[in-house]
């Protein structure tokens, strides 16, 4: 009568009492939701590129500290301008469907992804590419329309692994549910809210030691958390940080706390009265108790950003803080002439975290005069209302509490599309409508080499213009908070908040 | 008889027709763009157009429709904008889980429900009145997701008997068709006890006793008998609404039903999932009522059906 998951699912579920080391070699991921595809140009998803990079890989990929590390590719050149970049790939590499990984299989793969016709979701990762040329079967030159830096990050992406050519002629759209790469394991079964992977004897590192992986969608927290403690998951993500106690004493509990990439901020619109001034935007930030911020909404699992970029991210600067002084947030705003301070309205999506953060920033900014509402909208109606506009005064968010997370992990993503005048809404995400040449310059020049003393340069400069002109209120890089079993050793977050394991991660 | 029950079927094309205008235009006008949520955050405007045509919302709403009319008539549900899968294939998977749970929460609550309801209906004003009731208000008022966790703590992390969650043997079903059970049985209860408190006060239940019937039979032939129509009603209706899926108890359990499919897929206005689930549920409910009407004349035969 009902159908049967994956025998270790039942294993899990049925055994009595068992310790939580008990289910070697098949190791359960408890994460919130379900995977939605597996076809890697097609999602944005963290649940879903996790389990690709796991079935598939790169050309290069970033590893758990976000630094590049040669993946299908062994090396590669760029010409100065970085509008040219030669791979040298992998040999005697093969997918999981059996047909040989090489130059065509690229060309295959970027010319899909890229290709506006096949309206792939990450198509933009290849909108910088003139053109993808087999030079031999292990050589693939990639040349540029534009020069753009950051190029090996780009492709670094889980957007742009290399499928088998083959398994996408085969299925069509349904290779999403029929993935073939030349990653260390490769699909079982995937069922509504369970997805189960073998590892791939074949794996050209060498086999993973754990056998088996099967995520899991628990939306509920406690749920997770209870799974974890009953043994019949290994991993848990995320840990809501106020559970973290409940857990932390558990001797057969190992709770996962590093940094992530992902900077909380509120976005003022600088072309709107009062942000257009300077000295308001300093004086918020200056009105912010960032410590405090961390405890009441992260209960201390948080860093508070010193630099427009968290600090794991490529060419990151650390810039100094605006400390917690709320007499010089009320000279700022008197000198401006908003002595008695403002109204003005904070909008953000209606889940936990964020509105615990906007409920603070109401507090913390009533203590200098300046009267908040707070507005929780749903995450569809937020996204309409922040990208329906055509030009910077059809903007209705004039203080919008939110965050970004860089997928490439390189400065350009994490600086260009929330802070070059080009990325002015609808295009991009520069929620705060920041505009300044300088900056602007900058992030150009970081893309024209790819130099990295350059671009250092570059990049230092754009973060000191943008964290001395406050566009945001520079709140936090929370923390992953995860948890698994004493057994296991090598699987991690990565700081993109996706689930990871090292190559030779093993479970006993 | 089968007169009757081709007229009713027939009856439900204009309705499911009526409710598929009315679930495309519903989602439809949502705020919030579908391909600016598929897209993802970090999505360019090129990504976005790729997934908006690649969805056909670049057409005009009427085209939009006439197109899913289309493909509805001819049992195509379309395709998940979220998952790419067909949708047909989705809400079968969550059908099954969602149908089991309803299933056999429905049959232990209906059980208790009524037993206690005809204890209390019966006993009026004494102690087992007293007690079923405060039994039935508890489960009313208990939340099921606290309840749920409850069970969790004990049966899973503590004594390891039962699995946390996740749909798989019959082990798995128990505590999930518990905590869900409990507010109906709790509203059956109460049902049951005042519509057989009316019934008991009928003048033939009086001439039923007054001819000198056993209690045994005034009872459950006489009293309950006729108490159970507006019984029936209601577990009709309550069975729809679990069909629909139990959001709560699927999110605690993780129990993947048709409830977490729709809020998921309200969460991301994926169209064709939440306009087919809508028109499943109204499809369910048609056939619930035609149920309920048979029963109707089961139970008193008095009834006719034309």
């Amino acid at each position: 009568m009902f159908r049967a998951f994956a025998s270790l699912l039942l294993a899990a579920a049925v055994v009595l009492g068992a310790p939580l080391h008990a289910y070697a070699n098949d190791l359960v991921v408890a994460l919130t939701a379900d995977v939605l595809g597996l076809d890697p140009a097609d999602l944005n998803d963290n649940i879903s590129q996790s389990a690709t990079r796991l079935m598939f890989d790169g050309l290069y990929r970033l590893d758990h500290d976000m630094k590049l590390v040669p993946d299908l590719a062994t090396s590669y050149e760029a010409n100065e301008d970085a509008t040219e970049f030669t791979f040298h790939l992998r040999k005697g590499v093969m997918f999981q469907d059996g047909t040989p990984f090489n130059a065509q299989a690229v060309k295959f793969s970027f010319d899909r992804a890229g290709n506006p016709a096949n309206h792939l979701k990450r198509q933009s990762l290849f909108s910088m590419v003139a053109h993808t040329d087999v030079v031999d079967d292990y050589t693939v030159r990639v040349v540029l329309k534009y020069p753009f830096g950051a190029f090996v990050n780009d492709i670094a992406h889980p957007g742009a692994q290399i499928v088998s050519p083959k398994s996408v002629q085969q299925y069509g759209k349904d290779v999403a549910r029929h993935p073939s790469g030349t990653g260390r394991y490769e699909l079982v079964s995937w069922s509504a809210d369970t997805l189960v992977m073998k590892k791939n004897p074949n794996y050209w590192a060498g086999a993973p030691k754990i056998d088996t992986i099967t995520y899991r969608a628990i939306p509920e927290d406690g749920s997770r958390m209870a799974m974890l403690m009953a043994g019949e998951a290994q991993f848990i993500y995320p840990v809501p940080p106020q559970l973290v106690p409940t857990i932390s004493h558990d001797p057969r509990i190992v709770v996962f706390d590093k940094p992530s990439i992902f900077a909380v901020y509120v976005a003022l619109n600088n072309m709107r009265k009062p942000f257009t001034d300077v000295r308001v935007r300093q004086a918020l930030n200056y009105a912010v108790d960032k410590q405090a911020f961390i405890k009441v909404v992260y209960n201390g699992y948080a860093d508070p950003m010193d630099s427009p970029e968290p600090a794991l991210m490529d060419f990151y600067k650390k810039q100094g803080s605006y400390s917690y002084d709320p007499e010089k947030a009320k000279q700022l705003l008197a000198e401006a002439g908003y002595p008695n301070g403002f109204d003005d309205t904070l909008t953000g999506v209606n889940s936990t975290l964020p509105v615990r953060g906007m409920e603070f920033i109401q507090q913390q900014l009533g203590a200098v005069g300046i009267r908040l509402k707070v507005e929780e909208l749903e995450a569809g109606v937020l996204t309409a209302k922040m990208f329906d506009v055509q030009k910077p005064s059809d903007a209705t968010i004039t203080m919008l509490y939110g965050g970004w997370s860089s997928s490439t992990g390189d400065a350009d993503w994490a600086l260009r599309p929330l802070l070059a005048t080009s990325a002015f809404p609808p295009v991009l995400s520069n929620l705060s409508w920041y505009s300044n040449p300088i900056a602007d310059k900058g992030i150009q020049d970081g893309l024209a080499t790819t130099d990295p003393a350059k671009r250092a340069a570059a990049y230092a400069t754009v973060q000191a213009q943008v964290w001395k002109d406050g566009p945001w209120i520079f709140l936090a890089v929370p923390h992953n908070l995860a948890a698994y079993v004493k057994g296991l050793k090598g699987a991690y977050m990565r700081p993109d908040a996706q689930f990871d394991l090292d190559p030779d991660a093993t479970l006993n | 008889m089968l007169d009757y029950l081709a007229r009713r079927l027939a009856g439900t094309i204009p309705v499911l027709l009526a409710v598929s205008a009315f679930s495309f235009l519903f989602v439809h006008l949502l705020p919030g763009d579908p391909a600016r949520l598929v897209a993802g955050p970090d999505a360019t405007p090129a990504d976005v157009e790729a997934v908006r045509q690649a969805m056909g919302l670049d057409k005009p709403l009427i085209v939009q429709y006439l197109h899913y009319l289309y493909d509805v008539v001819h049992l195509n549900l379309g395709r998940s904008i979220k998952t790419q899968q067909t949708v047909a294939e989705l809400i079968g998977q969550r059908f099954m889980p969602t149908f089991w749970l309803t299933v056999v929460s429905m049959a232990w609550s209906l059980v208790v429900g009524i037993a206690l309801g005809v204890l209390s209906g019966v006993k009026r004003g004494r102690w087992q009145d007293q007690g079923s009731m405060v039994l039935a208000i508890s489960g009313l008022s208990f939340p099921s997701f606290w309840l749920g966790l409850l069970l969790i703590d004990l049966f899973s992390v503590r004594l390891r008997w039962l699995p946390t969650g996740g749909y798989s043997d019959w082990k798995s079903l128990i505590m999930p068709s518990f905590t869900l059970g409990v507010a109906v049985a709790a509203v059956m209860a109460r049902f049951t006890r005042s519509a057989f408190v009316e019934v008991t006060a009928e003048d033939y239940v009086r001439t039923a006793r007054a001819k000198g019937l056993r209690e045994r039979v005034v009872i459950w032939k006489h009293t309950l008998r006729n108490a159970l129509i507006p019984v029936i009603t209601l577990a009709g209706l309550q069975f729809g609404f679990l069909l629909g899926g139990a959001i709560v108890v699927e999110t605690v359990f993780a129990w993947p039903g048709l409830g977490r499919l729709l809020v998921d897929s309200v969460s991301y206005r994926d169209y064709p999932v939440i306009q087919a689930e809508i028109l499943l549920f109204s499809f369910e409910f048609v056939m619930i009522n035609l149920v309920v009407d048979l029963l109707y004349a089961v139970v008193n035969p008095e009834i006719r059906l034309q």
